[in-house]
């Protein structure tokens, strides 16, 4: 469920910490006004990314050769898993902040003071992640992606394992949080650029649970390449659908 | 207003409000020029993660009985909208509106279903792009 982010609440300080950081632990849903959903190319004039040759290629490829990795199992990972319309749940420690993610990913960043990115890091999904704090901002650079397998959004736009990324998380008050996210991928887009966020707080009672992807994927067979049409509007799906069969009168 | 269309009404309403758990892009799977019904039997039930199926048995214009995988949301956005578990009974007739596959399977996106009572329930995964 995605939240009218007018009808949230706004001014109540946010959480803080013993240390006294802000306590950014809750669970996020995505609301009405991130528009267009699941395309990273959201704050971009006519949501146009700036694709290298090497990117339209990429590009073309996961359109007509790449069945959508989540649909398949494969972890999303960062940047996509900001652009997604899933909730995910925060947990915060004093060393550590752990996301956790639908289809039972989660990455555990390590905010030690100290921390350098490694020589060569093993490429992951979420990549090699390095937090830090900038007065209330917990910064996140990450390097050592995936490179195969992996779309930026849900819209199948490329990315590639030269991407380096840069979230800044924020909590400007008891029910948002907000990210500020630097992309850089010298192989698929011709300069950096960003993608801002805000999530609203959940209720409570609500939390992630078990969900697994393998269990039964019945689709795997069936998925078409790509993510199917792109609407004039950046999102998924088609524009004039055939209307359903009138329902059924009661007897 | 009659007891059915109330009923419809709170359902979708309940969909349309229910956490997004979509797996896939509707437009990945299925084709929306493609509406159909299937009438037929319940034959089994998949609780499953990351969608569940029922399949049901459905006689064609031939007279062949075709069984027809019909594909809602997860357990858990279906289980708080009310659609439960208990309510799929095997053997009882159920009418299912939806959208087939784009390669032609009998897979179907069930996104209306009707019981033998006459109660619609939606199966459709909310926030995955298809028609609402």
């Amino acid at each position: 469920m995605r939240l009218d982010d007018t009808k949230v609440p706004k001014g109540r300080p946010a959480p803080r910490m013993a240390n006294g950081k802000p306590d950014f632990s809750g669970y996020w849903k995505g609301t009405t006004q991130t528009s267009p959903g699941g395309n990273i190319g959201k704050d971009l004039p006519g949501w146009r990314l700036p694709l290298t040759s090497a990117g339209e290629a990429a590009l073309k490829h996961n359109l007509t050769a790449t069945v959508d990795p989540e649909a398949v199992c494969i972890i999303g990972g960062i940047p996509r898993h900001n652009a997604s319309g899933l909730p995910f749940e925060v947990l915060q420690g004093n060393s550590k902040v752990v996301f956790m993610y639908w289809y039972s990913y989660f990455r555990l960043v390590p905010f030690t003071p100290g921390l350098k990115h490694s020589d060569d890091p093993d490429p992951a999904f979420f990549g090699e992640e390095i937090g830090r704090w900038e007065g209330d901002t917990l910064v996140i650079d990450s390097v050592g992606f995936k490179g195969e397998k992996v779309w930026i959004d849900e819209n199948a736009n490329p990315v590639s394992d030269a991407v380096h990324v840069v979230e800044r998380w924020t909590r400007p008050d008891y029910n948002h949080i907000h990210v500020d996210m630097l992309i850089e991928d010298p192989k698929y887009y011709t300069r950096p650029f960003t993608y801002a966020r805000t999530w609203a707080l959940g209720e409570p009672d609500e939390q992630i649970q078990e969900y697994s992807c393998s269990e039964n994927n019945v689709d795997a067979a069936h998925l078409g390449f790509g993510p199917g049409p792109i609407r004039p509007d950046g999102t998924r799906g088609y524009i004039d659908p055939a209307p359903l069969p009138p329902p059924v009168p009661r007897k | 207003m009659p007891t059915r269309v109330v009923l419809l009404v709170v359902l979708l309403c309940a969909a349309a409000s229910s956490r997004a758990v979509a797996h896939h892009s509707f437009a990945a799977v299925f084709d929306a020029s493609k509406a159909i019904r299937v009438t037929g039997t319940l034959a089994k039930v998949e609780w499953t993660n990351p969608h569940i199926y029922f399949y049901v048995d459905a006689t064609d214009e031939k007279g062949t009985v075709v069984r027809w995988a019909c594909e809602s949301a997860a357990p858990g956005s279906l289980s708080r909208r009310g659609f439960k578990r208990s309510l799929l009974k095997i053997g009882e007739t159920l009418i299912i509106d939806g959208y087939q596959a784009k390669n032609g399977a009998n897979l179907m996106d069930a996104r209306r279903v009707t019981l033998p009572d006459g109660q619609i329930l939606s199966g459709a995964s909310a926030g995955d792009g298809g028609p609402q």
